[in-house]
């Protein structure tokens, strides 16, 4: 049982440092590794929050698009992939897109908010 | 540096045939494969403000560096603007690995720079207008006086071809991603013709290896992907695609411009427009790139390439399958 800061304040507590102390004091040539790193503690803070819903959610779409129990999401996953790859021509094509645009949209959420305003090509 | 500095100036003294001294060494910008110097060569009589680009070794390669050389000339000749090639060698006692010395043309190469310069002064249009005036041209020279020893994936369809390589590369994912796999099957459904000739390709025309100044498209760089027997819709498609925006969505063309100007130029230079096989190399390209970020990511992880760049390139994946979800809309 953990006591405080959680995991996300954490996260929080790391980009501040890599953002607010660190960057300043080291040589350019680090620089752009050191903001990724940043960015990467940013990405776990928002996932940390944002991840146990939008993986019940992906859950449940797949397990309603495949008609199996939703329980087990990396089998899900696969068997989705399996039958895209196979050409499976039981599955829904639009409801198959569907799906996956919601679940980009919740990858996106944690990676790079706002990215999904653009739905243009 | 001081050793790089000797070796260009005993190459450029040999080539040259009088004494040249070498000032001003700078690293401009060293990438993962090759390293970018510029420098000024002294002969006497003039100084040349040149760039050295390095390879650090020949194993690494796509072309050997006499054959970029000389499709550098060869688009330059037909009117491409490709800063002048002055030498080259693939002797790797002279700087440590093969390079050739081009001459050294200013302006902004980094993207963003590049898209405030465009934005400053009103260039958007132009430059987009250059560009595909630039590709038209280079689609137009005749495969049959490619550099002999330019890279040449075989003979067959272009797409057929570039597809089997996506699906080599989607076994190497570490986890299933459906997304990617609708992405391969469209590709499959959606095999275009065969362009009516096959051209040279540079493979990787894009903001971010262009070199651009206030009165427009100064420079393509970067020849070393280039190849023969590709479909100039590749080319096209490639600078289409959306990571090359930096966030100006609204303008298809690397985020300098929508597509006519581009579009107009590319008829001007030569170019023939393909909508149908454009649009599959843009799919193409898409899923490419998101294969090319969970590569990084694997490369990362096996050890090959140990980094936090090529870590964070595996969070990047889903920016990819978003775009391509977007490109293969159902019933659009």
């Amino acid at each position: 049982m953990k006591y405080r800061p959680t995991d996300e304040e954490l996260l929080d507590a790391i980009a501040e440092l890599l953002e607010n102390q660190v960057l300043g004091a080291i040589p350019p040539a680090l620089q752009h590794q050191v903001r990724v790193a940043a960015n990467l503690s940013r990405i776990l803070q928002r996932q940390t929050a944002l991840e146990p819903a939008a993986s019940r959610a992906e859950a449940g779409r797949l397990a309603a698009l495949l008609e199996m129990g939703g329980e087990d999401l990396p089998a899900l996953r696969a068997e989705l992939d399996r039958r895209i790859r196979a050409g499976d021509g039981a599955l829904d094509e639009a409801a198959v897109w569907a799906a996956l645009v919601a679940t980009a949209r919740d990858d996106l959420a944690s990676a790079k908010p706002g990215y999904d305003a653009w739905e243009g090509e | 540096m001081a050793d790089l500095a000797e070796g260009l100036a005993a190459f450029l003294s040999k080539e040259w045939d009088r004494p040249v001294e070498i000032t001003g060494l700078a690293a401009s910008s060293a990438g993962a494969r090759r390293a970018n110097v510029a420098f000024d060569a002294d002969d006497g009589r003039l100084v040349h403000p040149l760039v050295a680009t390095i390879v650090p070794t020949a194993a690494i390669q796509l072309n050997p560096i006499g054959a970029e050389a000389a499709v550098r000339t060869l688009a330059r000749d037909h009117g491409v603007p490709v800063p002048e090639v002055v030498g080259w060698s693939e002797d790797e006692s002279w700087v440590g690995g093969p390079f050739f010395l081009s001459e050294r043309v200013d302006g902004e190469t980094v993207p963003r720079q590049v898209l405030r310069l465009v934005d400053q002064q009103g260039i958007g249009d132009l430059v987009a207008h250059q560009l595909g005036q630039a590709m038209g041209r280079l689609h137009s020279i005749d495969p049959a006086v490619a550099p002999p020893r330019l890279l040449d994936l075989g003979a067959g369809a272009p797409a057929e071809r570039a597809l089997a390589g996506l699906e080599a590369a989607m076994g190497t994912l570490l986890e299933p991603r459906p997304a990617l796999s609708l992405g391969l099957k469209w590709l499959e459904r959606h095999l275009p013709p065969a362009p009516p000739t096959s051209t040279i390709v540079h493979t990787d025309i894009r903001t971010g290896n262009l070199i651009v100044g206030a009165d427009g498209l100064r420079a393509v760089l970067d020849w070393e992907g280039a190849r023969r027997g590709g479909d100039p819709m590749e080319d096209v498609a490639w600078m289409t695609l959306r990571m090359w925006r930096f966030r100006n969505d609204d303008r298809e063309i690397g985020g300098l411009a929508g597509r006519p100007p581009f579009l107009e130029g590319y008829g001007v230079g030569g170019g023939e427009w393909h909508e149908e096989r454009c649009r599959w190399w843009k799919v193409y390209g898409t899923l490419k790139w998101g294969l090319g970020l969970a590569a990084q990511a694997a490369g990362h992880l096996d050890g090959s390439f140990r980094s936090i760049i090529m870590a964070a390139s595996g969070r990047r994946v889903p920016e990819m399958e978003w775009d391509l979800l977007m490109l293969i809309k159902p019933g659009r």
